[in-house]
C-alpha cells in the first residue's frame, strides 16, 4: 500500500502544472483550465491530508464537496465574463484586453 | 494491486493536466481536462472518499466541462491561442515551477508521514450525510443560497448587451 506521500506529490504536481499554466498562457479559457487544475489540486490535498488522522475524520470530504461545489459556481461565472468579454471586444487574448489599465 | 492502481491513475491525471495546458486546440485541451478530473476522481476513490468522487465526476464531469466545450464551441477554437510569443517567459515559469516542486518533493520525503490507515470512520456513508447535513447544515444551506445567485448573476452577465 502507498503512502499519502505520493498522493501529495500528484497534488503538487498538478498545482505546478496548474500555475504554470496562469504564468504562461494568454487565452483566457486556457488560464480557466489553469484554475480548475489548481482546484483540483488543493481538493486531492485535502482529502489525502483528512486521511492522516486516526481514526480518519470525514470534515476533510465535507469540505472538498463545499470546494467542488464553489469551483463549478466560480466556472459558470468565469465563462459568462469570458462570453461577454468576447462578445464585446471580440478577442479573448487577456493581455491584449487592457481597457481597465487607464 | 493498489499500487498499480495508484501509478496508473496519477499517471493518467498528470499527462492529461499537461496535455490540458500544452494542447493546440482547444476542444482536446477541454476533453484532456476532463480526463484529468476523471483521474482525480480514481484518486478519491483510492483514498476511500467514494462520494466525493461520484460528486467530482457529476459536477467537473458532467457540468463543468460541458461548459467550457460549450464556451469554446460559441467563441470559436481559432480564438483560443496565438503564437506562442514569451518563449522566454515561458522557459522562465517552467524552471520557476520545477524548483518549487522540487523544493516541495524534498520536505516531502524528509517529513515523515503514516501509511494510511484501514478504512474505518473515513468511508462510513452514514457519519459522512450526519456531518454534511446536520453539524454543517447552515453552512450547506448558505452555499446553495450562494449558488443560486452566482446563477443570477452569470446569465444576468451573459443577457447584459442586450440593452445597448
Amino acid at each position: 500500500m502507498e503512502p499519502l506521500t505520493s498522493y501529495f506529490a500528484v497534488s503538487a504536481i498538478l498545482l505546478g502544472i496548474g500555475i504554470y499554466g496562469l504564468a504562461t498562457r494568454r487565452s483566457a479559457i486556457r488560464i480557466l483550465f489553469a484554475v480548475e487544475l489548481v482546484y483540483n489540486a488543493a481538493n486531492l490535498n485535502i482529502i489525502a491530508f483528512s486521511r492522516l488522522r486516526d481514526p480518519p475524520i470525514v470534515t476533510g470530504q465535507v469540505l472538498v464537496l463545499f470546494s467542488i461545489a464553489l469551483a463549478a459556481m466560480e466556472a459558470a461565472v468565469g465563462l459568462a465574463i469570458i462570453i461577454l468579454a468576447f462578445r464585446i471586444n471580440a478577442e479573448i487574448d487577456l493581455r491584449k484586453l487592457t481597457r481597465l489599465k487607464g | 494491486m493498489t499500487d498499480l492502481a495508484f501509478l496508473a491513475f496519477a499517471f493518467v491525471t498528470v499527462i492529461a493536466a499537461i496535455l490540458a495546458i500544452e494542447a493546440r486546440d482547444l476542444v482536446y485541451g477541454a476533453v484532456s481536462l476532463g480526463v484529468s478530473f476523471l483521474g482525480v476522481a480514481g484518486l478519491f476513490i483510492l483514498l476511500d472518499a467514494s462520494y466525493v468522487a461520484a460528486f467530482q465526476i457529476s459536477v467537473y464531469i458532467g457540468a463543468v466541462v460541458v461548459l467550457i466545450l460549450f464556451t469554446v464551441m460559441l467563441v470559436g477554437p481559432a480564438k483560443g491561442d496565438g503564437p506562442m510569443e514569451f518563449k522566454k517567459a515561458s522557459l522562465f515559469g517552467a524552471v520557476l515551477i520545477s524548483l518549487m516542486l522540487g523544493m516541495a518533493g524534498t520536505l516531502a520525503a524528509t517529513t515523515s508521514f503514516p501509511g494510511r490507515e484501514v478504512c474505518g470512520s473515513g468511508c462510513d456513508l452514514q457519519l459522512l450525510s450526519t456531518t454534511l447535513l446536520v453539524d454543517y447544515g447552515i453552512q450547506l444551506e448558505l452555499l446553495a443560497l450562494v449558488l443560486a445567485a452566482a446563477v443570477i448573476g452569470a446569465l444576468t452577465l451573459a443577457k447584459a448587451e442586450k440593452k445597448e
